[in-house]
């Protein structure tokens, strides 16, 4: 019995540690004027801009949960596999340090913030990197027939509430991009489906289920936690063209 | 740890597998690198540097800015360096202002040399004239 009351009153003890780093009133979660967890503001996953240069998060807002290294390798095809290491052993490869866009849902952890806007009838997702947007319809409308849909960077999303979650369903891409990750390419039958969950410590838990019957083995799944800037930011303009030198430079890694 | 460029987080293939989410955890703590490459494929984290010289020119630029240095070599010669650094945005945000460095200026900055040997460097923290430190760019990979 002694032991399990130590049980209990260390269970106890935890909780209350997690509470505290809840600095949300009463654990309420912000909500719109249509009663749903309401995601506006300016969100970004990781960076020096965020974390500062020791990487360390902020207090009262809990543990560094996710910001690093992109993760492993998806759960590829043998043939797969091998292509995403080939193409990994060289930056240039990487769409992104061509300037490209940076496809769905790697461009939710590219190291600056982006803004969301939620209103009655559609979701907008204002990104720094590139100027990037996304327009999320919910009022119940499907995607354009594949017909209509022509394949593109970003892909086109549709978004629904299942309870305090925001799901975004997100077809017709292209096979342009890269997902989060070095090497990650995929098909155009690449289907991803992100999950926006409201924390009561205003955080987002930011999840990606990614589906691609051409070069998967099966799903694979992404997340990340999404905290606002330090400072009352505004998404600035980043025209990554500009003066973009460093493809005269990369060297290749065959190690990589 | 060498492919820093986006991504930050856990990937699982089942939520259930612990060890990968402790993994994760630890990966987390990590530095991290340039928003637009990584550190690696341009720049030698095994050759540091430390240069002393006069500010050329300022490309407050887009994917990353870029300092030009004149440095004076042990035989006299001045050899023309660029110092690359965070995108403008990241540097607005982490303490410089556009005042902060203007050509002209005499600076010392620390930093890692190209794997290309060219005359660039991967610039980490740069110390203006009147003795200010500010970061210019991230930490070796």
């Amino acid at each position: 019995m002694k032991f399990l009351r130590l049980l209990i009153l260390a269970l106890l003890a935890f909780y209350a540690f997690a509470q505290s780093n809840a600095p949300t009133a009463n654990g309420k979660l912000r909500r719109d004027a249509l009663g749903r967890p309401d995601l506006s503001g300016i969100w970004q996953a990781i960076g020096v801009s965020l974390f500062g240069e020791t990487g360390e998060v902020r207090p009262g807002e809990g543990r560094a949960s996710t910001w690093g290294p992109p993760p492993g390798p998806p759960p590829y095809q043998d043939w797969a596999l091998k292509k995403s290491r080939e193409l990994a052993a060289d930056d240039r490869n990487d769409p992104t340090v061509h300037c490209r866009m940076a496809g769905t849902p790697r461009i939710t952890g590219i190291p600056v913030p982006f803004e969301i806007a939620q209103t009655a009838k559609k979701t907008y997702i204002l990104y720094e990197s590139n100027h990037i947007f996304r327009i999320i319809p919910t009022d119940g409308r499907p995607h354009p027939s594949s017909d209509e849909l022509d394949p593109s960077y970003m892909g086109d999303s549709i978004g629904r509430w299942d309870g305090d979650t925001f799901v975004v369903d997100v077809t017709g891409f292209n096979d342009k991009t890269w997902l989060p990750g070095f090497g990650h390419f995929h098909s155009d039958a690449l289907h991803v489906t992100e999950r926006y969950t409201l924390q009561p410590n205003d955080t987002i838990l930011y999840e990606a289920a990614m589906e691609d019957a051409k070069v998967f083995t099966k799903p694979w799944q992404y997340r990340l936690i999404l905290r606002h800037p330090p400072r009352d930011e505004r998404i600035m303009e980043a025209e990554c063209q500009e003066n973009n030198q460093d493809l005269q430079h990369i060297v290749p890694d065959p190690k990589r | 740890m060498d492919h820093p460029i986006d991504g930050g987080g856990i990937a699982y293939t089942e939520v259930r597998n612990m060890r990968l989410l402790v993994l994760g955890v630890l990966l987390a703590m990590a530095p991290y690198a340039f928003a637009h490459h990584s550190f690696g494929a341009e720049y030698d984290s095994a050759k540091p540097i430390t240069l002393t010289g006069v500010v050329t020119k300022i490309d407050w630029s887009n994917p990353h800015v870029y300092i030009y240095l004149d440095v004076k070599g042990d035989n006299g010669q001045v050899v023309n360096w660029a110092l690359e650094g965070h995108p403008p945005n990241t540097l607005r945000r982490t303490g410089w202002t556009r005042s902060a460095l203007k050509e002209n200026d005499t600076i010392t900055v620390t930093g890692w040399m190209s794997k290309d040997g060219s005359n660039r460097i991967a610039g980490r923290e740069v110390t203006l004239p009147d003795g200010k430190k500010l970061f210019l760019g991230p930490p070796a990979q």
